[in-house]
């Protein structure tokens, strides 16, 4: 028969292993379940409630707006030199979370981890509650700081705020050109969250801090989930046909030879090879 | 005082009331700690096997057939090509090479997959740890497609290996940068043991098997990795096509001068042709 010492002892010693255990799960279950793959429901423009280009009317200074016009320009004319993605250059933020291939996301109690398939980029949210670190070398993607929210009080996570600083360039918002400041002072906010009524739809509310801008620019893009995840490779340089030499852009034919990108457009000058060897 | 059978008694109840809160959890424990920033120990160039030096050196078990393709990309090489390298505009170098890890590394382990995020040119991996079965077709990837099982072998309740098997390759993929090569059907099979060094936890081997019909036997070479002690590491932003000045146009590899012009990558090498141009526009 048991005594009352030894009874008390088996209890403590279960409820122990439960609240570590426990501890465990609840750090599991805490987090919204944002497994699987995102593909976007939103257009490709920046804000996918305008339309794209002009129609965006993205709030830009007098000098900015002057720069977009000018890679307007250069595009009807075949222009990309303005877009470094033609160059497989990675988007880096606010364009990344356009989204043209698919985001998986990974989450950890330290890290929030954001596989994006275009260009092979990935983001780290820290959300290990970290100051801003002194310095650091700026990025295309910067450096995101998070914080989990549990907006409706019910125990659970279900918003991610994050602040992003430390960018680099070149970037542009989508591909038109849409500018951001050559000074690289962009601060990006976000919070992204489950939409309440359908859990395969997550938003991410962008707001773009930013000197070519004359206030902060707010949109919302929208992600729904994959019911059956194939996660196919994006590589970028593998069948990238167009080709800028100087501030020139060119296609290569599937045949391998340099093609005008526009009417009447010059070849490139070859003054460094020895002609005779044509 | 409590008895042994009391003891007993405590220790099986602690163990009976385990399952009941940690049926839905992810038990971290069980895992190993990879936690942080893998880079190689080796020096030099990266290679498939960091005990030898590269290219010839490595003694690949090539072929005949092969070990010419070996020869000719060293001999375009020496005249100023890139041979049989494909990575010079930035190509993805695919399995094996992704494992020379030629930057950091960071692996974060979840109950249905591990992620291997690679700094250098972010071909990062996906090692399907679910149970599931090879599927019926899986599109060709320079990655490959990966399935990993973990494996508890020294039988103390915690996983300590990491096997892999990876297939569905597509090319063209050399196992570093001498352009070795692998054979262009793409069947390569990769079979890898990922572990900690036993006396130190910040050692991580990857003996990884290549199986590849360019091979006349498989080859296994043994990697190592050393976890970086900075509780917060810096990653680097490593953009490959960032002021890469290679250009390709049909087939041929040029160079792009400073000052924005197509320049030749060796003697006597030919302009490219401009037949689709308008010569009078120059």
């Amino acid at each position: 028969m048991l005594d009352r010492s030894l009874i008390a002892a088996i209890a403590l010693a279960g409820a122990l292993s439960m609240a570590t255990a426990a501890a465990q799960a609840d750090s599991q279950t805490k987090y919204p379940d944002w497994k699987g793959q995102w593909t976007r429901s939103s257009p490709v423009q920046w804000d996918p409630s305008k339309p794209p280009a002009r129609g965006q009317q993205a709030p830009l200074t007098a000098e900015y707006q002057a720069i977009y016009e000018a890679r307007l320009a250069e595009q009807v004319l075949g222009g990309q030199d303005y877009n470094p993605q033609v160059r497989c250059l990675q988007p880096g933020l606010p364009r990344a979370m356009i989204a043209y291939e698919p985001i998986e996301f990974i989450i950890t109690p330290e890290v929030t981890y954001m596989r994006l398939d275009y260009m092979q980029e990935f983001r780290r949210i820290y959300t290990d509650g970290r100051e801003w670190p002194e310095s650091r070398a700026p990025t295309l993607l910067g450096y995101s700081i998070g914080k989990w929210v549990d907006a409706d009080g019910d125990g659970r996570y279900d918003v991610l705020e994050i602040e992003t600083r430390g960018f680099r360039g070149p970037r542009v918002v989508e591909n038109t050109g849409i500018p951001l400041h050559a000074d690289n002072q962009t601060v990006i906010k976000e919070r992204i969250y489950l939409d309440k009524a359908d859990k395969d739809l997550l938003h991410d509310d962008i707001t773009t801090i930013d000197h070519a801008l004359t206030r902060p620019w707010t949109v919302t893009r929208n992600y729904k989930r994959e019911p059956q995840a194939r996660w196919f490779e994006y590589v970028c340089d593998e069948h990238n046909t167009l080709v800028i030499l100087g501030k020139e852009t060119y296609f290569v034919r599937e045949d391998g030879y340099l093609m005008p990108s526009r009417k009447d457009q010059p070849p490139p000058d070859l003054k460094y090879f020895d002609q005779s060897q044509k | 005082m409590v008895y042994r059978s009391s003891i007993g008694s405590i220790a099986l109840a602690a163990a009976l009331c385990v399952p009941f809160a940690g049926a839905q959890a992810f038990d971290e424990g069980k895992y190993p700690d990879l936690k942080g920033q893998w880079v190689r120990t080796d020096t030099g160039p990266p290679r498939y096997d960091p005990t030898k030096p590269s290219g010839r050196g490595q003694q690949a078990p090539l072929k005949p057939e092969y070990q010419a393709v070996l020869e000719a990309s060293l001999a375009e090489q020496a005249k100023g090509g890139q041979g049989g390298d494909p990575t010079y505009t930035c190509l993805s170098p695919g399995m094996p090479r992704i494992m020379n890890v030629y930057e950091g590394v960071e692996i974060v382990v979840t109950p249905n997959t591990t992620y291997m995020l690679m700094e250098h040119i972010h071909d990062s991996r996906r090692i399907f740890t679910d149970g599931r079965d090879w599927p019926a077709e899986i599109e060709p990837s320079f990655a490959g497609y990966s399935i990993g099982k973990w494996i508890d072998e020294d039988g103390d309740g915690r996983y300590d290996v990491l096997e892999i098997e990876t297939r569905g390759l597509k090319g063209p993929r050399a196992y570093d940068n001498t352009g070795l090569p692998l054979h262009e059907d793409n069947q390569s099979v990769f079979k890898e043991r990922i572990y900690r060094d036993k006396a130190d936890p910040n050692i991580l081997y990857d003996e990884i098997t290549t199986f590849d019909n360019a091979l006349t036997r498989p080859w296994t070479a043994t990697k190592k990795y050393r976890r970086v002690q900075n509780p917060r590491p810096v990653w680097r932003e490593s953009v490959c096509a960032e002021n890469n000045n290679h250009v390709e146009i049909g087939k041929q590899g040029y160079f792009l001068s400073a000052d924005g012009y197509l320049m030749p990558t060796r003697k006597d090498q030919p302009p490219p042709d401009l037949k689709y141009f308008k010569q009078s526009g120059k």
